[in-house]
């Protein structure tokens, strides 16, 4: 069976993200880590090869840096990996799953594919869903609990009050994977001196026909959020509060 | 030598930086109150091949570099000295003098144990006369026909508590002047370990003495050729060396991270500390120790990588690296005032921590001697 698990390269949620111009930002300053979600992408797959053989591939858009982070995903026991490389940190998602989908198919078409169920840097939440329409393959999100077998694959989401719906699906699908569905694992050293030598394939936007242009969503500006200004203590008795809370609110706020 | 670490090496330390940070930092601590480790934390360390990183692969480990050995060390002991503590302990002196004195036989019984984590390794050399003069050692090997009699007492062991495969220099009783190194495994009748010691520092390690009495071990049980003993220990340290000046660095390391945090956070007279320059002059000083500190310690770990003798690298590594580690965490402790003097920050163990670094594996004065008889003795 052959696994791609679509890896971005994001900010660390820890990282202090400075902006620099309109739409950038000082990204030589901080730790990238693979998206977190996508991790537990690559820890299912991983374990699926362990379990039945085949193959796992990483496929990520991003910038060259990127290589870097998909070196830690190598470690974690994937085969090979296929990056496109771009110009921006922010692609729309639209032209992302494109860029997925050209990747896989020159590489050939997986059996299963993985991504996260979005990503901490953009959080648009599209790219799986666009990869599976385009491929006209079924995709499910957020999914916890997994089995694949022979030809179908049966997925469990979490639906809110403690719900769950089971899913099942055919192969190939898609597979939205967030926390629950494993516990990703710490690569062990010999399979981080492993993963130096896996083989990274890089193309650009172009070699795969696509144009970075074409975007149908483009960030126009990043600000950073504003700080948060001191509370205000409204005292006196309720009629008086009251009183007062409604003016700032019509008057200061303008809000009423 | 290229200075900028390679990507195998910034993968390395951002693994090991990920699982220290996850799975050792809340825990430091507390383990601080000691001694000894926590099981399921030592359990997750085993698969991952921390108990068997210079090993190769065929005796169970994960063959790194020294380069990358002394990240590790380093990381570790970033978050919890003591365990880094243990674990270049059982590398170095525990396991690499097997590895490269030990005949085929005794690699292949004594060291896949040892780097699958299920026999942590100790070295005992220090005794109540003898520490920096080994030649004090008053521990006795008798030769029978079956092989040897240990007989003495170890003190400040490292890992004490915890050894299974203990690496004891002794004298031959025929021939004082004759050291050797013997095997000698936890389960051998006549062993036993003493009262864990009540430290200053590194207290989640349990140091303690061991005694052995009468200690009966088969003649395959002596490391090299009998009499080698004072070359296979002088070997030993050097290689220690590398992993405690990757553990002094990996202390200072930490003390300055978060001086430099708390200096930026920390308000006196309307502004952060860090705007005053007496704090900056500080953090410059430990900036550029610890950097100075970092090249030789790689340096040193370069050298012995390359097959070539890297026991003077290895000293100079090891005197600056916890002479830095014993200034950045006095000045940590400065920047943090009244807080610093606190269990309630971490740079109070650090400063505990640091001291020691420059007294085991060979006092900041021992490594002077060594490197000085380098630069006396070697051509000019």
């Amino acid at each position: 069976m052959k696994i791609c698990v679509c890896v971005k390269h994001v900010p660390d949620t820890a990282a202090t993200i400075k902006i620099d111009g309109e739409t950038g930002f000082k990204d030589s300053e901080i730790k990238f880590v693979v998206n977190p979600y996508d991790e537990y992408g690559v820890e299912e797959a991983v374990k699926l090869k362990e379990k039945n053989g085949g193959e796992v591939v990483i496929v990520t858009v991003g910038k060259p840096e990127a290589a870097a982070t998909i070196r830690s995903a190598l470690a974690m026991g994937a085969d090979r990996a296929i990056l496109v490389t771009t110009d921006s940190q922010f692609l729309d998602a639209s032209l992302t799953a494109k860029a997925l989908k050209a990747a896989m198919e020159k590489d050939g078409l997986p059996d299963l594919i993985f991504t996260g169920k979005g990503s901490v840097d953009t959080e648009s939440f599209q790219t799986q869903y666009r990869l599976a329409h385009s491929l006209g393959i079924p995709v499910v999100n957020e999914v916890s609990t997994l089995s694949v077998d022979g030809k179908k694959a049966v997925a469990e989401l979490e639906v809110g009050g403690g719900d769950k719906q089971v899913i099942e699906m055919g192969l190939p699908c898609v597979i939205g994977a967030t926390k629950g569905l494993n516990e990703p694992r710490y690569p062990k050293f010999p399979d981080i001196m492993k993963a130096k030598k896996k083989k990274i394939d890089e193309m650009t936007l172009a070699d795969l026909g696509l144009d970075a242009s074409a975007q149908g969503v483009t960030l126009e500006k990043l600000e950073p959020v504003p700080e948060r200004t001191g509370a205000k203590m409204i005292e006196g008795s309720v009629e008086e509060q009251v009183t007062e809370l409604i003016r700032i609110l019509k008057q200061d706020e303008k809000v009423l | 030598m290229d200075l900028n670490p390679c990507m195998k090496h910034q993968l390395i330390r951002k693994t090991v930086r990920e699982f220290a940070e996850n799975e050792i930092r809340p825990r430091a601590a507390e383990m601080d109150k000691g001694p000894g480790f926590p099981d399921d934390l030592m359990e997750k360390m085993k698969p991952l091949h921390y108990f068997g990183l210079q090993v190769p692969g065929h005796l169970g480990g994960a063959d790194l570099d020294t380069v990358s050995y002394a990240i590790v060390v380093e990381e570790i002991s970033r978050v919890s000295a003591a365990l880094g503590l243990c674990i270049t302990v059982h590398n170095s002196v525990g396991i690499y003098p097997i590895l490269r004195f030990g005949t085929r036989e005794q690699k292949q019984q004594f060291v896949p144990p040892m780097a699958a984590g299920e026999s942590i390794g100790a070295f005992c050399l220090t005794e109540a006369n003898a520490g920096s003069d080994a030649g004090g050692v008053e521990t006795v090997a008798r030769e029978t026909a079956h092989g040897f009699v240990i007989n003495g007492t170890k003190i400040f062991v490292t890992n004490g508590g915890i050894c299974g495969t203990i690496l004891v220099f002794a004298v031959s009783d025929s021939d004082p002047g004759k050291p050797g190194v013997f095997i000698v495994e936890n389960h051998t009748p006549g062993f036993s370990v003493g009262e864990i010691e009540d430290l200053c520092g590194m207290r989640a390690n349990p140091v303690a003495s061991l005694f052995f009495e009468d200690c009966a071990i088969p003649a395959d049980h002596c490391l090299g050729i009998p009499g080698q003993g004072l070359k296979i220990g002088l070997t030993a340290l050097d290689t220690g060396r590398i992993g405690i000046a990757a553990q002094a660095l990996g202390i200072a390391q930490a003390a300055f991270e978060e001086s430099v945090s708390y200096a930026q956070a920390r308000q006196q007279f309307n502004k952060p500390i860090s705007r005053f320059q007496t704090i900056q002059n500080y953090l410059a000083d430990m900036a550029v120790q610890i950097d100075a500190a970092r090249l030789l310690l790689y340096r040193a770990a370069d050298v012995k990588d390359t097959g070539r003798p890297f026991s003077a690298e290895a000293a100079m590594a090891k005197l600056h690296c916890s002479t830095t580690a014993r200034m950045v965490t006095d000045l940590a402790v400065q920047i943090h005032g009244g807080y610093g003097y606190s269990r309630e920050y971490d740079v109070e163990r650090y400063f505990r921590d640091a001291k020691v670094t420059e007294i085991y594996e060979g006092t900041s004065e021992i490594q002077r001697m060594v490197i000085a008889r380098h630069i006396l003795t070697r051509p000019t």
